[in-house]
């Protein structure tokens, strides 16, 4: 670390921790609601919403810290306005808090999420975006707020790296597309298909730029890699992400009242979403390669090539299996999906915002050599159980695609008989995966200190 | 390719996709109306009544949402309003072992409701989701009971030998427990009037002659 403001990072990162805790806590508490669904005092649908808001905010939130971090790196000077930073960060932390008291309120009296000015007070009551309109406006404000204090910080010296240029595209795209999320709209369809291109152009764009950047970024870090090589397959997996991505929307438009060109145009373009993805593994593979003997921080550098993996196969693969229309007419809306999205999300954005902390953490402590263990005694708790709970999920799903959907049983009588077994699975390996994030928790609020004293 | 080729490709060829996604996403608003009944005021109120009890942290509706409680698209179609209402309401008193919890719905908005799950039922979906092979094969039943267990769905609420639904009581050994024909006849014909508090819709409709048929196929289900 060269700078003093690149600190903030760490503000960003210990809310993305506990955040990530708290996710993994709830998440076995749904997992459990599956077998036995009044397990706990707030019903699925404020666990679930709980769940996957924890996940989208700390990634977020991480997202932020490395990019505090990045810019001032990349610009060679300190941040325009750490103050700025610093009250960014504090508004973010009382707004998520916020919402997440009104989940619970709203879990506990339905009643009280009642229509003010047109919307709905504590919750909007659509998956990922669940959060109430004026917190839309809180989430809007930091993220401009943000945004300009990076911008501001690169025209200081007005240093363009292509890092950065890629970073921070990813980044505005990504406010730009919250804004289709935030109108009413009285049809269910035209609400799913701009409900869509928050959630896709996100997940499967702009999030996917920012991963492209933080990965040059980490490699040219660790391993002292050529920019500008890095910086041209940056570009190249970039670019392919948002040719592919963009159009992959397209496999979201098959079944929701839209017309029957989307199956053309989603499944060609979406079929080829996978290739980007491999040239990242096979970007970071080459490099480490080459690079190999001169690595201090071998667990950045782990969790760096680990994420590269778990994308292509999160992501990637398992996204690539159900996307075909032929595939997606009988896997659409079933576990097969779940087990897509706990795989691309782990694979692509968790294992990217921990290998983000790995690869800046201890130089934002001022240390050298740490304590590696912890990482990686994190890592494989995390990594084993994840791809077990995407196991058992995705055997839940064939079950059901083959049961429910091909053989007309009941969803109730899948759910409840065939499928118990691997709900029981699905909670023992979260309990592994909850004792991986805890020794990363700890690892993250001791690494470097030790040797420090 | 060049540093530079491999920004251009970056740049123009994300921008030309995005251009081709905003011509389509025209076009796709333009054939909504089309592919949809009209949004009455209760479709709309009912819209707003799924969105305020979060329905999605649950179930999903066009295949979208939550993946712990049934798909909600075609609801109407499988179970009947009746039903629907009642179970909306108060799910346990109609079927105990449902995992919904009472939310405290009004009665207006419980109706509300069902008129927006009667237009999304209604929505051009390319076909989805398909009719499962097993049903689609399954036309015919072997006697004229069973054919009319099957012409009056009956099996959208009710089991027999583990294929069909799990609103209503499943059927498998309904001829053990139940073994009078002329009960059966009663209670297809008005079923709260034999089952207190039941929330099966009435069959009076049906001619004296199929109700009998009906009922002499359920007491052979032992």
């Amino acid at each position: 670390m060269q700078y003093e403001s690149q600190k903030i990072a760490k503000n960003f990162y210990t809310a993305a921790a506990l955040l990530f805790l708290i996710q993994i806590v709830v998440g076995i508490v749904a997992a459990l609601q599956f077998i036995w669904p009044d397990f706990f005092f707030l019903n699925f649908n404020t666990i679930r919403t709980l769940h996957i808001n924890a996940l989208v905010v700390w990634l977020l939130v991480g997202m932020m810290g490395a990019t505090y971090y990045v810019v001032p790196e990349e610009s060679e000077t300190e941040l325009w306005s750490v103050p700025l930073a610093h009250l960014q960060f504090w508004a973010t932390v009382v707004a998520v808090l916020l919402v997440i008291v009104g989940y619970i309120v709203m879990g506990l009296f339905p009643q009280a999420n009642s229509m003010i000015f047109g919307t709905l007070l504590l919750n909007e009551g659509r998956e990922y975006i669940e959060a109430p309109r004026w917190a839309d406006w809180l989430i809007v404000i930091s993220v401009l707020l943000f945004l300009f204090n990076n911008f501001m910080t690169i025209m200081k010296t007005k240093k363009f790296t292509a890092v950065q240029g890629v970073l921070l595209a990813g980044l505005t795209v990504l406010a730009l597309m919250y804004l289709p999320g935030m109108f009413y709209t009285k049809s269910m369809v035209m609400d799913q298909f701009w409900w869509w291109w928050v959630v896709h152009l996100w997940v499967e764009g702009s999030w996917e730029l920012i991963a492209a950047a933080l990965l040059a970024f980490m490699l040219h870090k660790l391993l002292g890699a050529d920019k500008k090589v890095l910086a041209k397959w940056m570009y190249i997996e970039a670019g392919l992400v948002l040719i592919t991505g963009i159009l992959g929307l397209g496999h979201h438009y098959y079944w929701i009242g839209t017309p029957k060109y989307w199956l053309w145009v989603g499944g060609i373009f979406s079929s080829l979403e996978p290739i980007p993805l491999l040239l990242m593994v096979w970007d970071a593979f080459r490099i480490t390669r080459e690079k190999r003997g001169v690595v201090q921080n071998r667990v950045g550098l782990f969790y760096t090539v680990a994420h590269a993996i778990f994308n292509f196969v999160g992501a990637g693969l398992w996204g690539v299996i159900h996307t075909l229309p032929q595939v997606n007419k009988w896997t659409h809306g079933t576990q097969i999906t779940t087990a897509h999205g706990h795989l691309a999300f782990y694979g692509a954005y968790v294992l990217l915002i921990l290998a983000m902390i790995y690869v800046t953490l201890p130089s934002i402590r001022g240390v050298k050599e740490f304590d590696q263990s912890k990482g990686y005694l994190a890592f494989w708790f995390m990594t084993i159980s994840m791809v077990f709970i995407v196991i058992s999920l995705t055997g839940a799903g064939m079950v059901q695609s083959y049961m429910e959907r091909l053989l007309g049983l009941d969803y109730v009588t899948v759910k409840t008989s065939y499928n118990m077994w691997f709900w029981v699975f699905r909670a023992i390996f979260g309990v592994g995966f909850l004792v991986g994030v805890l020794i990363f928790v700890i690892d993250f609020f001791t690494l470097g200190k030790k040797s420090a004293s | 390719m060049s540093h530079n080729g491999a920004r251009n490709l970056f740049i123009f060829g994300s921008l030309l996709c995005f251009a081709v996604l905003i011509v389509l996403t025209i076009d796709t608003i333009g054939t909504l109306d089309e592919r949809a009944p009209e949004i009455t005021e209760a479709v709309n109120a009912g819209k707003k009544v799924w969105h305020k009890y979060d329905c999605i942290g649950c179930h999903t509706i066009l295949g979208n949402g939550s993946y712990f409680a049934p798909e909600m698209t075609k609801a109407v179609v499988r179970k009947p309003k009746e039903y629907l209402k009642k179970f909306i309401l108060d799910p346990r008193t109609i079927n105990p072992k449902a995992a919904m919890p009472k939310l405290g719905l009004s009665e207006e908005e419980a109706d509300n409701l069902i008129a927006f799950l009667d237009w999304i039922s209604k929505v051009d979906t390319n076909g989805w989701p398909p009719e499962p092979i097993l049903t689609a094969a399954a036309g015919k039943g072997s006697s004229m009971g069973q054919t009319l267990f099957k012409k009056h769905d009956c099996s959208a609420c009710h089991q027999i030998g583990g294929l069909g639904g799990t609103a209503g009581p499943d059927l498998t050994h309904i001829g053990l427990e139940k073994p009078d024909a002329d009960w059966h006849i009663r209670h297809l014909k008005d079923p709260e009037s034999v089952v207190p508090g039941s929330a099966m819709p009435a069959f009076a409709h049906l001619s004296d002659e199929d109700l009998r048929e009906l009922a002499e196929y359920l007491i052979t289900l032992k």
